[in-house]
């Protein structure tokens, strides 16, 4: 490990200046926080075998969204993409402008220190990550994660409504919440409508709730 | 990099329609991206382009008129972007959704570089200022164009300020243009040369660069009248400069547009204090109608309208009794001329007949007597005269009932308060509208102040409900129209007798019973609000049913005369817009609902 740090002293420093800056206390009202909502597409579900295909990702500033800063990343894979292939609908030939994960990564720490990272489902999106960030760079960011997902599990329960099979995918939350449904399984696609049903989460939850609340209910 | 769902969107609104995949994926990247919930105002301070991507929201006038509703693929903030002019008109969110914002350098840029683009949006605004109201009928409302002169007086930036006194001398202009490489660059106008160059003794030699205005207010030779004015105005300014695509075209001066206005209210009422007799006075009203249009065509509104209509009977009436003095000599005692009901309320309306009194400081007997009994006769005969016909019930200063003493009102007010039979009170309601036009204010505060001291009395007012209850909405059970004849003319809703009276009757009826001075219906609501004897939801849909109304009888008014006809105020809904019609809908339900308060309120068994 010794080895891999004075290898790559510069990206490992990265993390720390990233890590310096603070990100919000708990109790900073949601709606004036930053975000960055994210999406990783995957060969697998195993972040430890597993490689990350693609990243799309979007900033949600005083409840914008920031079109002109939404990125998509096909990534460079280490090994072919091979029988994942029919699920995301990419193939070895599209990847030939693919950027390697390091780069994406180095971006990402230095545009979006600060900001709060939210995916739905988060859980699988912050685990690849911090894998990749342990293996580039050596260490990962301290990184302030949201669920989607477990956001509306909370809000439907507090509603009382019961919970049909799949009721959380997020095309059935942007339907019911009568946000257009985009194209399934591509980074950015999924990005924004994540981004969209946080936004629409937001206005649904009274207007004073906290970061910390949100985090309460991302669990 | 685009978002796709964003980008297939826009490809499928106009006039994004038009551009190519990686122009509609440049707009797609610029775009911001909001949730709006219900009941939220959006803020439409900013100077972006809305697109709607999602979700119905409600855009209301400054008088809290519901203009339209925006929905997918509808756009707000052009007239911001195109113009700089903010309008005072509010966004209301009904329904939850998504909305695209487009910053202004983003919608420039589009602007310039699509002229299609351009030339929708500029076709949108054009439209926008017919939203006011849409209306059958060919009204036009004037342009820059129309006054502005196709007459360009430029002078290079690098002359001297002496050459160019003497080309504004020899082309007998106020105002140059300065332009340098066949573009504006500024202004110079007379103030310039006496305040820039003579009082700070400057050479004949200076160059204009250095005495003028740099970089004026301009206007587009294609924007209305109204706009220059509001330019005009905000930026303190008698001069703009009028372009045409971007080049110089001309100059617009204060001067240009009042004469363009020669119909103006304030030049009416001007005219009629300068007349010296009835066929003078005559001539003038003949201008009335066409004030009408011309406020019509400004797209002031009703209430507006209204007030002005009533300062110009006013003004005749004021005038009519200073001839009257000249020919018949000066009063032979104080008097207050009164009048009543719309006059009195100065909600007016152009088909309004007269009805007025005489208030006397002494009893009418003898000289003081016939002196008045002349007056009246000669005032009422020359309103006649100018078109505010006699009124067929004999409510006017000539009947010699009505020329009274304070003595002789008072009595005649007590009265109809303390005997109030359904035939008294219908007939004298429209007395409880009272204002005075000419003469003593004092003397008629006195009367005032002895009638609203009476007027809170159960029995009086359980009559005057009454009566103001005996006429209804035209609104089935099943929420239809009904219509109805009025002899002459075809079937239709009457504006007035089944909907403006109705609101007046109930409104009269609170101020009277609450002792409030205040005669206008918008100003009694107001401060039956204030008062707190009138939920502030209440008086403000009253208010707004009222602003419906009276827009829709203006409006009818307004199309009858330019066809020539004479003004009804029977509509036939088959002319209306399914907005109109949902608005009309609405103030019939509120007229039904405040009439079954005030039932409740002054009606009770006793």
């Amino acid at each position: 490990m010794f080895g891999w740090l004075q290898k790559n002293p510069e990206l490992y420093a990265e993390i720390l200046t990233f890590n310096q800056v603070a990100l919000p206390s708990a109790d900073t009202p949601a709606r004036e926080c930053r975000y960055l909502v994210l999406d990783l597409e995957l060969t697998g579900l195993n972040a430890k075998q597993d490689h990350i295909v693609s990243i799309g990702w979007l900033p949600i500033v005083e409840q914008h969204i920031r079109l002109s800063e939404a990125r998509h990343y096909l990534i460079e894979a280490p090994v072919s993409v091979g029988q994942s292939a029919i699920y995301h609908g990419l193939h070895d030939s599209d990847l030939k402008d693919a950027q390697e994960l390091a780069d994406v990564l180095q971006f990402l720490l230095k545009q979006y220190p600060g900001y709060i990272f939210v995916a739905h489902h988060c859980r699988l999106d912050r685990a690849f990550l911090q894998i990749a960030f342990q293996r580039h760079f050596g260490k990962a960011p301290r990184m302030l994660f949201l669920d989607t997902l477990n956001i509306e599990y909370h809000r439907l329960q507090k509603l009382g409504s019961r919970l049909a099979t799949d009721a959380l995918r997020l095309p059935q939350c942007l339907a019911r919440h009568h946000l257009p449904v985009s194209a399934q399984h591509h980074a950015l696609e999924d990005a924004y409508g994540c981004a969209l049903l946080f936004l629409s989460q937001l206005k649904k939850s009274h207007s004073a709730i906290t970061l910390g609340d949100l985090q309460l209910h991302s669990r | 990099m685009e978002v796709a769902e964003v980008s297939k969107f826009l490809a499928h609104t106009t006039p994004f329609d038009q551009l190519a995949e990686g122009q509609l994926a440049d707009l797609a990247a610029a775009l911001n991206v909001y949730y709006c919930q219900a009941g939220e105002t959006v803020d439409n301070s900013t100077e972006n382009l809305l697109i709607v991507r999602t979700g119905i929201y409600a855009l209301y006038s400054d008088q809290q008129q519901l203009l339209t509703k925006l929905e997918e693929g509808d756009f707000y903030g052009y007239q911001l972007l195109l113009t700089g002019l903010a309008d005072n008109d509010q966004l209301i969110c009904e329904e939850d959704g998504l909305l695209f914002w487009l910053p202004a350098t983003a919608f420039h840029q589009m602007r310039y570089q699509y002229k299609n683009i351009d030339i929708f949006f500029q076709r949108l605004f054009g439209r926008r200022l017919h939203q006011y109201k849409e209306q059958q009928g060919s009204r036009f409302t004037l342009k820059v164009s129309d006054i502005a002169q196709a007459r360009k007086i430029a002078i290079h930036g690098e002359q001297t300020v002496q050459a160019a006194a003497q080309l504004m001398t020899e082309k007998r202009v106020s105002s140059l243009l300065i332009e340098q490489d066949e573009r504006l660059i500024g202004i110079l106008t007379d103030r310039d040369l006496r305040s820039r160059v003579l009082a700070d003794n400057l050479p004949a030699a200076t160059p204009v660069k250095e005495v003028m205005t740099p970089k004026p207010q301009t206007i587009d030779k294609h924007a209305y009248l109204f706009e220059a004015v509001q330019l005009m105005s905000r930026f303190n300014v008698h001069h703009l400069p009028v372009m045409d695509q971007g080049i110089s075209y001309g100059m617009i001066t204060t001067t240009d547009v009042i004469r363009s206005q020669q119909d103006h209210p304030v030049y009416l009422i001007g005219e009629i204090h300068r007349q010296t007799s009835i066929d003078g006075l005559e001539h003038c009203s003949m201008q009335i109608n066409n004030l009408a249009l011309i406020l019509g065509k400004q797209q002031v509104p009703a209430y507006e309208a209204g007030h002005i209509i009533t300062t110009i009977t006013d003004a005749l009436t004021q005038r009519l009794i200073k001839l009257a003095q000249i020919e018949f000599g000066p009063a032979p005692c104080v008097f207050s001329w009164l009048c009543f009901g719309s006059q009195a309320r100065m909600d007016q309306s152009i088909n309004a007949d007269q009805d007025n009194a005489l208030l006397l400081e002494k009893e009418p007997s003898g000289e003081i007597g016939e002196y008045f009994a002349k007056l009246a006769d000669f005032v009422c005969q020359g309103l006649a005269r100018c078109g505010i016909t006699l009124c067929p019930g004999n409510i006017m200063a000539s009947n010699p009932e009505l020329r009274m003493s304070l003595k002789g009102w008072s009595g005649k007010f007590a009265r109809w308060i303390s005997s109030p039979t359904p035939d008294a009170i219908l007939k004298s309601s429209i007395f409880f509208d009272m204002r005075v036009v000419e003469g003593s204010k004092g003397l008629f505060n006195a009367l005032q102040h002895d009638i609203l001291a009476r007027t809170n009395q159960s029995l009086f007012l359980l009559q005057l409900a009454q009566t103001a209850l005996q006429r209804t909405a035209p609104l089935s059970f099943l929420k239809n129209f009904i219509l109805e004849h009025d002899g002459k003319h075809k079937k239709g809703l009457d504006l007035k007798k089944r909907g403006i009276s109705l609101i007046t009757d109930i409104v009269r009826v609170y101020a009277l019973a609450n002792g409030i001075q205040e005669v206008n219906t918008r100003q009694r609501l107001e401060r039956l609000a204030a008062d707190g004897i009138m939920e502030t939801k209440d008086t403000q849909n009253l208010s707004d049913a009222f602003d419906i109304l009276a827009q829709l009888r203006w409006d009818k008014h307004l199309h009858d005369i330019s066809q020539g006809h004479e003004a009804s105020n029977l509509l036939d809904p088959a002319v209306l817009s399914g907005l109109q019609r949902h608005q009309l809908k609405d103030s019939f339900a509120v007229i039904n609902g405040a009439q079954s308060s005030m039932k409740h309120r002054y009606c009770r068994e006793m």
